[in-house]
């Protein structure tokens, strides 16, 4: 409603404003962003190693690092993986995270206040601080879990639970989700709180039930809330990286590479900066595709 | 609406999901207070038998602890500094004007948001070594005001619309000049706005480890989180001061973002339902 009166109203004359406002910002984004990405595409194209670093010059390749990533059974199994991962992370992540908040609006004001101050207090930690707690939590010597297993009868002292990748995967999956869930479940609650009250009275009048309200009224008004936060999930679950890193001491088993520890030590552990650009580009690319509604949606927003 | 047992149910699981998800936090805080004797021991209690501050006193005397400190506090303070003044100008535009090229600003302002970071690691470390900026803390406020940037322009447009535009209207009546009208009756309605986006863009800078973890080679040059992830060497992790030092990490983000949580909360989902 205003930004259509703003429309009318902003006179012709000040013109060269708004290029002189947004230009220092895209400088910064320019320099920072917009020359990387530059690079990274061109990298990907180049052979780009230990030498070409001290001459400041990659070697073209054409296609050679695609060609070759793409050859390589590693990949696959990794891509294979990280998307396996992803998927799995995004779901447990938005079921658990959007049945919590539906469930809020049911609970006892008293609980609902206090859930919402500890899914604060979650969100608040510092991703390193997060990682660190669950390493303590799920640490081979005195943890609370291996004790809590112990006095269930089982002999689990000096277990490494990281041995096993499976169960490694879900640790780290865990403490994604504990990061994560906050954020999830309060964009939806709020959302919930944003619905109509009239409108669900009206269907009640109507003679709905609250199985049917929920399908036809709450459901499609969250759809793009839900759609929104599942393209975000996907983002971050996709590129973890500290999470591995910092669980595996900084050296995990090829076991345990994700695309984007996949690119980071074919680049800085291997110098093959070429062909990590080119994985992190496939990477990029294989987001793109899942994340084209989310800017639709967004920039529908931006158009107001 | 509400049936009965339905609110049994939720309160129930409501219950079991404050012991779930609490329980991290509250094992952190808790192990920070044990001596040693009872953190390395195979049976923990859940309270600590003894308060003890020792492992606080043992994180802070930890070499790089006021380095780090100090460290983070400066690239936090211009990262935040720097981005806001920037996005200002940017959402003033974006929100109060009309120009030709807007869309595609706006949405490559979205665009970089999405953009994968430890994709972009490679060319960036290359490109701020040959600006001899890796290694610096020049170099890690640069990156961090450019990842920012588009959130904190997004946010602040989002505040901006939500200021009738009748008000600066009405000034310009009374014969302010446009610049005028926007620092005296805009920014002042703007400043929870602007307040609550610093308090993000702190919040941000503070907690990041990737791109410094990459960047900052030199120990002198740690910031918080990289120090943190320093309490794990070849012989093992001290868990009584890393609990400690967690804890010292994470209360100035719990402070501050318990100020500004309604706000990012409903911004992520502003005009979802409603628009």
């Amino acid at each position: 409603m205003s930004t259509g009166l703003a429309r009318i109203t902003s006179p012709r004359r000040f013109k060269p404003w708004p290029y002189l406002l947004i230009a220092p910002s895209l400088i910064a984004l320019g320099i920072i962003l917009g020359f990387p990405v530059y690079k990274l595409i061109s990298l990907s194209f180049e052979r780009y190693g230990l030498a070409e670093i001290i001459a400041g010059k990659g070697t073209f390749i054409g296609l050679e690092n695609y060609r070759e990533t793409l050859k390589d059974p590693e990949f696959w199994r990794i891509l294979r993986r990280s998307l396996l991962f992803t998927f799995g992370m995004v779901s447990v992540s938005i079921v658990v995270g959007g049945w919590l908040a539906h469930l809020m609006v049911k609970m006892h004001p008293g609980l609902r206040r206090v859930l919402n101050g500890v899914l604060i207090l979650v969100w608040a930690m510092p991703q390193l601080v997060s990682i660190s707690v669950w390493r303590w939590l799920f640490s081979f010597d005195f943890s609370i879990v291996t004790a809590l297993i112990n006095s269930l009868g089982f002999e689990m002292d000096n277990h490494n639970y990281f041995v096993n990748t499976f169960s490694g995967f879900m640790i780290i999956g865990g403490c994604v989700a504990w990061g994560a869930l906050p954020f999830i479940t309060i964009s939806i609650y709020a959302a919930l709180t944003q619905v109509p009250k009239d409108l669900i009275e009206a269907a009640e009048i109507d003679g709905a039930n609250s199985r049917q309200v929920f399908r036809n009224i709450i459901l499609p008004m969250l759809l793009p809330v839900y759609i929104i936060l599942i393209s975000l999930s996907t983002i971050w679950d996709f590129q973890v990286f500290s999470h591995i890193w910092i669980f595996l001491d900084s050296r995990p088993s090829a076991e345990y590479y994700t695309m984007a520890i996949y690119a980071f030590q074919k680049s800085f552990g291997l110098s093959e900066y070429g062909m990590g650009s080119a994985i992190s580009l496939i990477m990029i690319f294989a987001l793109i595709g899942v994340t084209g509604y989310y800017l639709r949606q967004m920039m529908r927003m931006g158009d107001e | 609406m509400k049936r009965p047992n339905s609110s049994i149910f939720s309160n129930i699981s409501g219950l079991f999901a404050i012991v779930l998800m609490g329980f991290p936090v509250y094992w952190m805080v808790s192990t920070s207070f044990k001596p040693k004797g009872d953190i390395l021991s195979t049976n923990p209690t859940l309270f600590p038998r003894s308060f003890s501050l020792s492992n606080y006193t043992e994180a802070i005397t930890k070499e790089g602890f006021t380095q780090a400190l100090w460290n983070s506090v400066i690239v936090v303070f211009f990262t935040v500094l720097i981005s806001l003044f920037v996005a200002l100008f940017a959402s003033i535009a974006v929100a109060r004007m009309k120009f030709k090229g807007k869309r595609i600003y706006v949405a490559s302002i979205l665009l970089v948001q999405m953009l994968p970071l430890s994709a972009l690691l490679i060319p960036l470390y290359l490109l701020l070594s040959r600006l001899n900026l890796t290694d610096k803390l020049a170099g890690v406020i640069l990156t961090y005001i450019a990842f920012i940037l588009p959130f904190v322009v997004w946010t602040l447009r989002g505040f901006l619309i939500n200021i009738p535009v009748e008000l600066e209207e009405a000034a310009l009546v009374d014969g302010c000049t446009k610049p005028q009208a926007y620092r005296l009756v805009l920014f002042p309605l703007m400043a929870p706005g602007l307040v609550a986006t610093a308090i993000f863009a702190f919040i941000q800078a503070w907690n990041e480890f990737l791109l410094a973890y990459i960047l900052l080679s030199s120990q002198d040059k740690a910031t918080m989180p990289i120090w943190l992830a320093g309490f794990t060497n070849r012989f093992g992790t001290d868990w009584g001061p890393l609990m400690a030092a967690s804890t010292l990490t994470a209360i100035p983000v719990v402070i501050f973002f318990s100020l500004i949580q309604d706000k990012i909360a409903t911004g992520v989902t502003a005009g979802a339902v409603k628009g």
